[in-house]
């Protein structure tokens, strides 16, 4: 026999004059190997039409999933329901625009981040498009390749404590993206201009290192290792800037 | 090449240098009270040492010039990493709920880290009044006070607050500094409990000396 599943789903429809926050319970039988993923489908698609989530590719590719999985931010196409208890509470991510129910706007906030992290290689090189591409150490293609994983899940900065309390902290996903063209060889960025655009409270130094970003990152990316690069890195340029060098 | 850096308006000149001020305070101050720890518990051993050793910083005017300067780095680290504490409600209230939501270690422990600053602030503050107003330090002196029963109970808060803060603040600057690796992360926690533990310890035993000492 196997177990039935109590959800507890956050409802709420900012569209919607009348609809007011609240939880919802629903109750599923587990099935084998069932994700939040199928879940919340089954849900849909057999007791309530009108339950919003996002989804894509159901393999923890697109980040649309992300969500508060029992108090943790996670991906529901990755967390599998037989390592949660029977009961399951589920919680739109904070920090985002809320779309409706479990579903966020991840990608206004990634927009924004991007334009100010000015996440694009800056080099005064004329792009020809008949050249050879320019080559690239392998050891520095892997370490960019391990930072480039990031799914853009939004799971970092709902984890977050700083960003919680602080809405113009860039948080890990936005640092770990700074990162990634810092130790690009094509970026022609010094590191005092990187300084101008994390080298403050808003930046590296907002971080309070309570490493949740590094806990829940479902892509297990390196964050904890990158926050400690870019602020010693960040941390030793404010020292050269500070002595004119 | 021109380029406009986001955000505008917002210089980070000295965030930086205020950033390692409030490491290199922390660090001093762990450093520190590690150091204090150790030399006040001299007594478990013998009083005559506790009293040599007190002697000697006092001969050397550490006690008299050093006090007032750690006090003063204390008042500095507490600005310094004010700058992270929230004071209004708004910013309460969200770390609060964002702490019991994620059932997080790392997250309860700055929780830990921000509320024992508050209490470390005023008892610290008073212990060291009381310390370096009435110089010089002795055994039986001490000892007196915490016979007296308020100072015991006293010390029975201030003590496990300020070694889990420095505990913690000891952790937070290795991982938030990157000294200490991913991997390496787990080993390093259990560790710096086992750390703190001990000063705990070595804290209660030693009140526990005072509190049987001859202090005539």
């Amino acid at each position: 026999m196997s177990r039935l599943l109590k959800f507890n789903i956050f409802r709420y429809n900012p569209e919607d004059a009348q609809s007011e926050p609240h939880m919802q319970e629903f109750v599923l039988e587990e099935t084998d190997a069932m994700t939040l993923f199928i879940a919340l489908n089954r849900i849909r698609e057999e007791q309530d039409p009108s339950l919003q989530f996002d989804f894509c590719c159901r393999a923890g590719i697109c980040g649309s999933c992300g969500m508060v999985i029992n108090g943790r931010p996670g991906l529901a196409c990755h967390t599998k329901t037989k390592d949660l208890p029977g009961e399951i509470t589920l919680l739109p991510l904070p920090v985002f625009k809320l779309v409706g129910d479990l579903s966020v706007d991840t990608g206004s906030w990634f927009r924004e981040m991007y334009t100010k992290t000015e996440s694009w290689i800056h080099t005064e090189k004329e792009f020809d498009p008949e050249a050879l591409e320019e080559r690239m150490d392998n050891k520095d293609a892997v370490s960019i390749y391990e930072l480039e994983r990031c799914v853009e899940c939004g799971c970092c900065i709902a984890a977050c404590g700083t960003a919680r309390m602080r809405d113009d902290f860039l948080g890990a996903a936005a640092l770990n993206r700074v990162a990634r063209f810092l130790i690009d060889p094509r970026d022609q960025r010094s590191e005092k201009d990187y300084y101008e655009i994390i080298g403050n409270d808003m930046g590296i130094f907002g971080c309070m290192g309570l490493l949740a970003c590094e806990d829940v990152c479902p892509k297990h990316l390196p964050l904890q290792n990158q926050l400690g690069f870019l602020r010693r890195k960040m941390g030793i340029t404010s020292l050269k800037r500070l002595f004119g060098k | 090449m021109t380029i406009v850096y986001a955000p505008a308006g917002k210089s980070g000149k000295w965030d930086g240098v205020l950033d390692w001020l409030q490491m290199l305070s922390g660090a001093s101050l762990i450093l520190f009270m590690w150091c204090h720890m150790l030399l006040v518990s001299s007594v478990v051993i013998s009083p005559d040492l506790m009293n040599a050793i007190a002697w000697f910083f006092e001969a050397t005017f550490m006690a008299q010039v050093g006090g007032p300067l750690i006090f003063v780095v204390f008042l500095m680290h507490f600005v310094l990493a004010a700058r992270k504490i929230p004071f209004r409600m708004d910013g309460q209230k969200a770390i609060w709920q964002h702490a019991r939501m994620m059932h997080h270690g790392d997250t309860w422990l700055w929780v830990i880290q921000a509320v024992s600053a508050m209490c470390i602030l005023v008892m610290g503050s008073i212990h060291m009044w009381v310390v370096l107003t009435d110089l010089p330090i002795t055994a039986a002196k001490s000892a007196a006070r915490i016979q007296g029963g308020f100072w015991a109970v006293f010390y029975l808060f201030l003590l496990p607050l300020a070694e889990l803060h420095v505990g913690i603040g000891f952790y937070r600057i290795a991982v938030k500094w990157g000294f200490v690796k991913d991997k390496d992360r787990p080993r390093f926690k259990r560790g710096e409990n086992i750390v703190t533990l001990m000063f705990i310890g070595i804290g209660l035993i030693t009140l526990i000396r005072f509190l049987f000492l001859a202090t005539n």
